[in-house]
Formats: C-alpha cells, structure tokens, sequence
C-alpha cells in the first residue's frame, strides 16, 4: 500500500493509444476535484449506494465493531430520514439555530476542565461521567485516549484502557466519529454527522452504559425518533447475538421504554447541547419527557 | 449338450449361480441351498444333488477341475491388474505434467535448485511481509532481500541472469528508468519478465471489466479494508498503464531485444519479455 500511496496520480501518457475518462464516465463515477460537495466527500453511483448498503449492512451484521461499516449503512440508506430531520430542525428555533452555526462536539472542541467544575447532576457533568465510566477518557485527553487504544497499554498512564475480554464494550468515543462520505448534499452531511455525535448524549440522557443492551435501547429510541433505516435495522438485528436472559429483559422492560419516550419526546437533534452544559440532567429529562431509565447492568449480559 | 450345461452353470459369480440353480430346477428338488460368497459351496452341494438326480459323472469331473478353475482365474485377474497399471504407469511417464516434471526436480535442502534469488522491494514490511512467507514455504538459504528503488538499484552491471517483476512496474514512476536499471542489472543473455495489469482486448469483456473494477472494487475495499481510496486509487492507476504493444516499445527503447507478451485472461493481465543480447 505504501508503494501505491508514494507515487503521485501520474500525468496522462503523452502517447497514443490513451482511454480518456470522458468515454466511460458513466460506469466510472467522477474523479475527485469535480462534485466534491465538502470534505471528505466521496462521489458514488446509485449502483455503488446499493452495493455499499448491502455490504456494510452484512459486515456490521458479522462483525459488530466495525463502527463504520454502521456509519457507512446510515450514510447510503438514509437520504430521506434525513431529509425529514432537517426540516424537522429547520422548523425548530433551536434546531434552525444549529443548522447554522454548525457546532461540532469533540474532545477537542470540549473544554474538559470547565466540564469537570461543572455542579453535580449538570449535563456536563454526567456527561464526563459517562465517558469515564465507559473508559472513554484518559486523564490525558484526546491524544493519550488515540495513544491507550494503539497501544493498548500505554506508558506512564495511570489508566488502563483496554476493554475486558468478557465485556463487549463498544468503544465509541466523541471522535471515533469518521468523516461523512457518501452523503450527496451538504447540509445533509452535516445532519448525520450530528446525529453521530449526539449518540453520546443519548446516552447519557437516557442513562445506557455503552454496551450491547445499552446500544440497543438508544439504537430503539433512535429509529422512533429519526426514522434512519439503519437505526431501524440495528434495532431490529442487534438483538440477534444476545443470550435469552439479556433477550427477556430486552423485550419485557427496556424496549417498551425506549420506544414509549421516543414517541414523546421532540426531536433530540433540536438541542443546543454545547449550551446546555450547566442545566441538570433531570430537568432536561423532565423537559424531554424522558422518564426514570430502568437499570442496565454494566457487566456484560451477552 | 452335456459341456453347454456344465459351462452355463459354472459361471464365475456367484450370483447367476444361485440363478442358473433357480432355473435348472426341476420337480423334486427340495433343497434350499446356503447361498455362500463363493461359488465353490454352490459346486459341492450342486454336485450332490445333481449326482443324485441327473449322475453327471462329467460334472463331476469337472467341478474338481472347476474349483481349480476358478482360482486360475482370479490369479489371472490379478495379473490383467496388475498389467494395467504397469501400462497406465507408463503411459503417464510419456506424457508427464509440468507438476510432475518439478516435483521430480524439487529438492527439499534446496528447493532453488543452486539458484540464488535476490528479492528487491521499496517498503521494508514488503520485505518484512516476504520474508515470513518464504519461511512458511519452506525456503531456509540461497534468498537475499534487498531494500531499494527499481529506479536506481543497488547492484552492480551484469550480474543477473533473469529479472522478474510482479504487478510491481505499475507503481513506478519513472517506467523508463526502471527497465533500464533492469537492462544494466542483467548479464548478456538475461532475461526479463515482467507480470502487469495491462489493456483489455474485447469490447464487451472490457465494459463487464470496466464496470467491475469502478463500481464494486472501491465498495469492497470500503467494506472489506476500510479503504476505499486506495482501491479507487488501484484502479485508476490500472487505466493509466500503457497497452500491450506501447510496453513492448518501451521494453525494446531499453535495450532489451526479441521482446514478446502474451495477455492472459483477455488482456486483464499481460506477461512481457524480452531479452538482454
């Protein structure tokens, strides 16, 4: 792969013979410089979509820590859920609000130590809280987390960063977040890339550890809420590798939970988390309607 | 008439005994005979009764004769057997497969054969890669690995006899400079071999291949590896080699003469040669 990357896009060959692109940019797709609408924006075909969706939608299925494989199937499954959210936030103050100015929640946009002198039971505060206790945070901040994850034991951390072989704990933090790419509009784009960093602050809201039973009940007050076919088909599928005992409580207490407050409550992305900081928790569950989260153990049920 | 019966009835198996038996029974017979394996206990008992019913004397004569018979004739059997096999075996030793003709000449200390083998790469976890496999397969001396730069190779004039190259040109970014640093690198008669994606010949073949490569290569790198850069990368690198006969022209602009290719898989892929005189 090296090799590949080190030379550059080599100039056409001045002899003859040459295909150029322009006979068979259909079947080809455009090459990057044309349509690129942001960033990191990756041009596909409606063949490319379909294909993309169904194997990132098998690949997630068979390995369930490809985060992007997840990420990808929102990405190409999901143009008329977003489409639907965006004027959801479009009709919001709030929401209409974020659509403008944009705000990006990450480790390193977040002041962690204005966060930590937070009062006690403030959103920024639990917030922390639940990215300690999921061991998402290393005392060293964003650069040391990227460090503990490579390494696995890193040295000269006090923490250990290294899930418990018997825990599938879903390492999600606010940056493991990849880039949008195959979304075809530019606002959309923003839209989902929101959506992925509120995930954390669901969970929080809703008090779920990070893992599978956890993921699961946002996953469910997810797809009530946005409608994103991928929510729905993680809902629906994520279940599959659970033992009967985590399935019973599944279905007997926690989805008829998660379904009933993501019918009540108004649309999560219209939340200007990053202003919200100081307001306790309780009072913006009680805002949300979100009633009192039933108890999800933390050691691994599946 | 006697003979026709008698050799209608010892037929070898025992099966069309115990029919021919069923068929030569005539009112009267009442025994019910143990159908054995071999046809021998058919004989005895046939003979008994056959004795008592029809004294063929000839018959028995020739039952004493016939268990004799039959073994000569499983030892023939055994013998075509074996005949055949010998004729199979030699058969085979006239047109023997390339596989076998290497395996005759595989040598597990030294499965090169004398030959010593310098392999070259630009990225050390190639070599590291290579390394590891060589050792999977069995190779333990007569292999070199070599950091370096198709483009300026660190070896003297004219010390090779064959210069290889895999789906390894394509990466260069000076062709020229490349086969040139393999024309000095070789010894007069040398040859060189070079394995590239190349042009594909047919119309319809290359749409199907066109297709493939733009819309489902990037998808699988994406969902495979995570990658889907470099896979758009790989094939759009593919399109911008030259064709068959343009890399002939620069193979012979190299010095190397008597240069030929041959397209595997419909031009998919090309093999080139040429030789150093």
């Amino acid at each position: 792969m090296a090799t590949l990357l080190r030379s550059a896009l080599r100039p056409l060959r001045p002899l003859g013979g040459r295909r150029g692109p322009a006979a068979d940019v259909p079947l080809r797709g455009v090459r990057h410089g044309a349509g690129l609408l942001y960033p990191g924006h990756i041009p596909t075909s409606p063949l490319q979509k379909a294909l993309l969706a169904a194997g990132s939608a098998g690949m997630s299925l068979y390995n369930p820590y490809r985060h992007d494989m997840v990420a990808v199937l929102g990405e190409t499954t999901g143009h008329r859920a977003l489409k639907g959210l965006r004027d959801q936030m479009r009709k919001d103050p709030e929401g209409a609000e974020i659509l403008q100015e944009r705000p990006r929640i990450s480790l390193s946009t977040l002041d962690l130590d204005k966060l930590r002198s937070l009062p006690e039971g403030s959103l920024g505060q639990e917030y922390l809280r639940f990215l300690d206790v999921n061991e998402l945070l290393c005392h060293k901040f964003q650069q040391a987390w990227t460090l503990c994850v490579s390494q696995g034991r890193p040295r000269g951390c006090q923490r250990h960063y290294i899930p418990c072989p018997r825990t599938p704990l879903l390492r999600v933090s606010p940056d493991t977040r990849a880039p949008t790419r195959f979304v075809d509009d530019e606002e959309l784009a923003y839209v989902i890339q929101r959506y992925r960093e509120v995930h954390d602050m669901l969970h929080t809201l809703l008090g779920m550890p990070t893992n599978i039973l956890g993921e699961i009940v946002v996953k469910w007050f997810e797809a009530v809420q946005t409608g994103l076919p991928m929510c729905i088909l993680g809902a629906l599928f994520g279940p599959i590798r659970l033992s009967a005992q985590s399935l019973q409580v599944l279905v007997s207490e926690l989805i008829p939970w998660a379904v009933q407050n993501g019918r009540r409550a108004p649309c999560v992305l219209n939340l200007y988390y990053e202003r919200r900081w100081e307001q306790p928790l309780l009072a913006l569950r009680e805002e949300l309607g979100i009633t009192e989260p039933p108890t999800v153990h933390v050691r691994g049920p599946a | 008439m006697a003979t026709h019966r008698s050799c209608a009835l010892w037929s070898c198996c025992g099966r069309r005994w115990s029919r021919v038996m069923r068929c030569c029974r005539l009112p009267g017979f009442r025994s019910s005979w143990p159908r054995g394996p071999l046809g021998a206990r058919h004989l005895s008992q046939e003979k008994q009764a056959t004795e008592t019913h029809f004294g063929f004397e000839t018959v028995s004569d020739k039952e004493k004769g016939g268990k004799g018979d039959i073994a000569f004739r499983f030892l023939n059997y055994v013998r075509a057997q074996h005949k055949r096999k010998q004729k199979k075996q030699l058969r085979a030793q006239q047109n023997v497969s390339w596989e076998e003709i290497a395996k005759k000449y595989h040598n597990e200390e030294d499965p090169l054969g004398g030959s010593r083998v310098v392999v070259c790469d630009i990225n050390k976890e190639m070599l590291k890669i290579g390394k590891q496999k060589a050792r999977a397969q069995g190779h333990k001396a007569g292999l070199a690995w070599v950091l370096g730069d198709a483009e300026e190779l660190p070896f003297d004039d004219d010390k090779f006899d064959v210069y290889s190259i895999a789906f390894g040109i394509r990466n260069v970014t000076h062709i020229d400079q490349a086969l040139q640093e393999a024309h000095r690198v070789l010894k007069p008669g040398g040859r060189f071999l070079c394995l590239e994606f190349s042009q594909v010949n047919n119309p319809l073949i290359s749409r199907l291949y066109d297709l493939y490569s733009f819309q489902v290569i990037p998808v699988l790198g994406e969902v495979i590896a995570g990658d889907w850069k470099s896979y758009q990368y790989l094939v759009e690198s593919i399109r911008q080699f030259p064709s068959q006969e343009e890399f002939k022209e620069m193979i012979e602009d190299a010095g190397f003469e008597k240069v030929t290719y041959e397209s595997l898989t419909s031009g998919i892929v090309a093999i080139h040669s040429g030789f150093k005189l």
